[in-house]
């Protein structure tokens, strides 16, 4: 039998610590940016205090997440940490064991497979895809996908190096530390699963967007070539969106909530025009949630979903669509109908 | 419907002076691999890289898509008709086990009907040279193309044992620190394995062998081959005198001071390959065993 899945709860754990996009703008070593809060719609970004990293951000928010669910941690069966970065105790990155294997430990998931994926931006994404295959086979009947971002750190690279505004580290200034995790559930209900479609690697762009880490500073940096790669996603992920629609009967009009990946305000709405002049019709809403988080690497997706569950701005029927871009470069779809998770989330957090 | 191996290649550095890029060397296995198989690049749909240990500490984008790009004529992708024709790739890391889990995922992807073929690519080398301590992996690579079968024979079963009390006996990590020449300062790499790891690894495995054999169904009489992973230095050896299996244990003759990491069982696999003991073995054991502690084994018949 071939089984359907749902998310059955989300967590997140944003850092106290916050840092405007102003104060970030002062410490630049030549003042050659104006107007980026506005570009792109980000005022202000929660970074990680010295008692935090990339791991305490994932096993909090899979803590954050258990609160919400229905299983206890010793009933999960299957942990994928996504993670692009890999921070812990500060920015010491951390190779083996692995971060799964770890947090598996510190929430008490005894009898869960871990392995961790990385796959840039659409890390947490990916891990949906790959927890549905097992699900969808009846290998397990539950998967934690968590995620912590520690990544503002590429700012203090990025401070330092960037002389104009077309300094490819500029990107580097847009993001903000996260963690978020989501359970995914076997469900019953056909209707409403899941639905994973055309997650591609278009590898020709792969040098788009590179990160590493520092050689002889601590942390990491990033350099991105943003015009062209933002280019590249929206006029290559139109027929993956197209196919994503046509395979399941729907149209961009009968998508309540489009939900991209958060890179900038700019370039979600110009997207959002793109694909207007293609299918001649635009979703309902197009999820922005830039304006006190930034761009929080591969978190973004379950993070604006919790944002907008605790704002308490979808209904039990809508149809979500998720949407990822990432350096690869990588584009998918998931679509998915809101259901009950609408009524366990308001005013909490 | 089962998922065989259509083929396997290595890689390892020309020059011994030359510490070794590991994407440098992904991308000759992945080749090679293409090449030995007569596989287009395009009837790739999933594409693993499980290789820890990455030129320059690469974060993003994933080596997988790296890897890709190499591999790839790229030609352009305006028409997606369900997964056919586009390739996903990203990575996966399991330590020592990453091999078996991303051939688990291509093996369901095959299953499931969203591919009819995928490629699983390892390798591993000194990030930054000399800017390590302790760094014990030889620079090495492999790949290996699966596809489905219609008959039973190929990958079948898998299992994951973990044993989360030995989770220290090996960490590593790149820690700032201010040595170096200049002592302005500089990320170290550091492996910092415990003495009593590697016959932690023996004990478990064993374990976990016997407990995949009882919880399978599978007399171990009936085993014809073992393909295990090849570190910590000195526990394939270790793990061949404990289980008394001799011949029908691959173990790779060590070479100086470096052992291959999470190509190692790919090492292993190559061997009995092209002596073609593999398709003369009817049951065949791959066992790998990475930091954590985590065993992981599966059945692949002929």
């Amino acid at each position: 039998m071939n089984w359907k899945c749902q998310i059955e709860s989300i967590g997140v754990k944003l850092p106290s610590k916050i840092l405007t996009t102003n104060e970030l703008l002062e410490k630049l070593k030549i003042p050659c940016i104006r107007k980026f809060g506005l570009l792109t719609g980000i005022f202000e970004r929660k970074v990680c205090s010295p008692d935090e990293d990339s791991f305490s951000l994932a096993v909090d928010a899979a803590k954050d997440c258990l609160s919400f669910s229905k299983y206890r941690a010793e009933e999960l069966d299957m942990i994928i940490n996504c993670s692009i970065t890999k921070y812990k105790n500060g920015l010491s990155h951390l190779y083996e064991p692995t971060f799964s294997a770890l947090i598996k430990n510190s929430v008490g998931a005894t009898k869960a497979i871990t392995f961790d994926i990385s796959n840039a931006c659409a890390g947490m994404l990916t891990g949906v895809y790959l927890a549905e295959k097992f699900i969808r086979q009846g290998i397990i009947k539950t998967c934690l996908v968590v995620s912590g971002e520690y990544i503002s750190n590429i700012c203090d690279h990025a401070l330092k190096n960037i002389r104009t505004s077309l300094s490819a580290e500029l990107s580097s200034l847009t993001v903000g530390d996260c963690g978020a995790a989501a359970i995914i559930e076997r469900t019953a209900d056909e209707k409403n699963g899941l639905i994973i479609s055309g997650f591609t690697t278009l590898s020709r762009y792969s040098n788009l967007c590179t990160g590493r880490q520092n050689r002889r500073t601590p942390g990491g940096k990033m350099k991105t070539k943003s015009k062209k790669i933002h280019e590249a996603a929206i006029s290559e992920s139109v027929p993956i969106i197209k196919q994503a629609l046509d395979l399941n009967q729907l149209s961009f009009h009968d998508i309540d909530w489009l939900i991209p990946h958060q890179t900038s305000r700019s370039s979600i709405i110009s997207g959002a025009n793109h694909y207007l002049e293609y299918f001649g019709e635009k979703p309902g809403q197009i999820a922005v949630t830039l304006k006190d988080t930034g761009n929080t690497a591969s978190t973004t997706h379950f993070l604006a979903l919790y944002k907008y569950l605790n704002e308490k701005r979808f209904n039990e029927d809508d149809k979500v669509m998720l949407l990822c871009f990432a350096s690869g470069l990588i584009i998918g779809v998931i679509i998915f109908k809101m259901n009950k998770i609408v009524h366990m989330y308001g005013n909490s957090n | 419907m089962g998922t065989v191996i259509d083929m396997v290649s290595i890689a390892q550095p020309l020059f011994s002076l030359f510490p070794g890029n590991s994407i440098r060397l992904s991308v000759r296995a992945a080749r090679q691999c293409l090449h030995d198989a007569g596989a287009d690049h395009s009837n790739i749909g999933l594409l693993i890289n499980t290789g820890i240990y990455r030129y320059r500490n690469t974060g993003e984008p994933a080596i997988a898509a790296l890897i890709q790009g190499k591999i790839t004529s790229h030609k352009p992708v305006l028409k997606v008709n369900g997964n056919s024709g586009n390739t996903f790739s990203f990575d996966l890391n399991n330590g020592g086990c990453g091999l078996l889990t991303a051939i688990e995922i291509i093996h369901r992807s095959i299953s499931n009907g969203e591919i009819s073929s995928g490629m699983v690519v390892t390798g591993d080398s000194e990030p930054f040279y000399d800017f390590s301590e302790r760094f014990s992996f030889a620079a090495a690579a492999a790949a290996i193309i699966l596809s489905g079968t219609s008959d039973s024979g190929g990958f079948s079963l898998f299992r994951t044992y973990s044993y989360p009390e030995y989770s220290d006996e090996l960490v590593s990590r790149t820690s700032f620190s201010s040595r170096g020449p200049s002592r302005k300062g500089m990320n170290i790499l550091n492996i910092g394995q415990k003495e009593s790891y590697p016959d932690l690894c023996v004990d478990c495995a064993e374990k976990s062998l016997f407990r995949f054999l009882d919880e399978t169904g599978q007399n171990p009489d009936d085993i014809d081959l073992i393909i295990p992973s090849q570190s910590p230095r000195g526990f394939a050896n270790r793990l061949n005198n404990r289980l008394g299996r001799n011949n029908n244990f691959i173990e790779l003759p060590e070479t100086g001071n470096k052992v291959l990491h999470t190509a190692g069982s790919a090492f292993a696999l190559k061997k009995v390959w092209d002596d073609h003991r593999l398709k003369k073995s009817r049951n065949i054991i791959f066992l790998t065993i990475g930091s954590g502690i985590n065993v992981s084994i599966t059945l692949y018949r002929n």
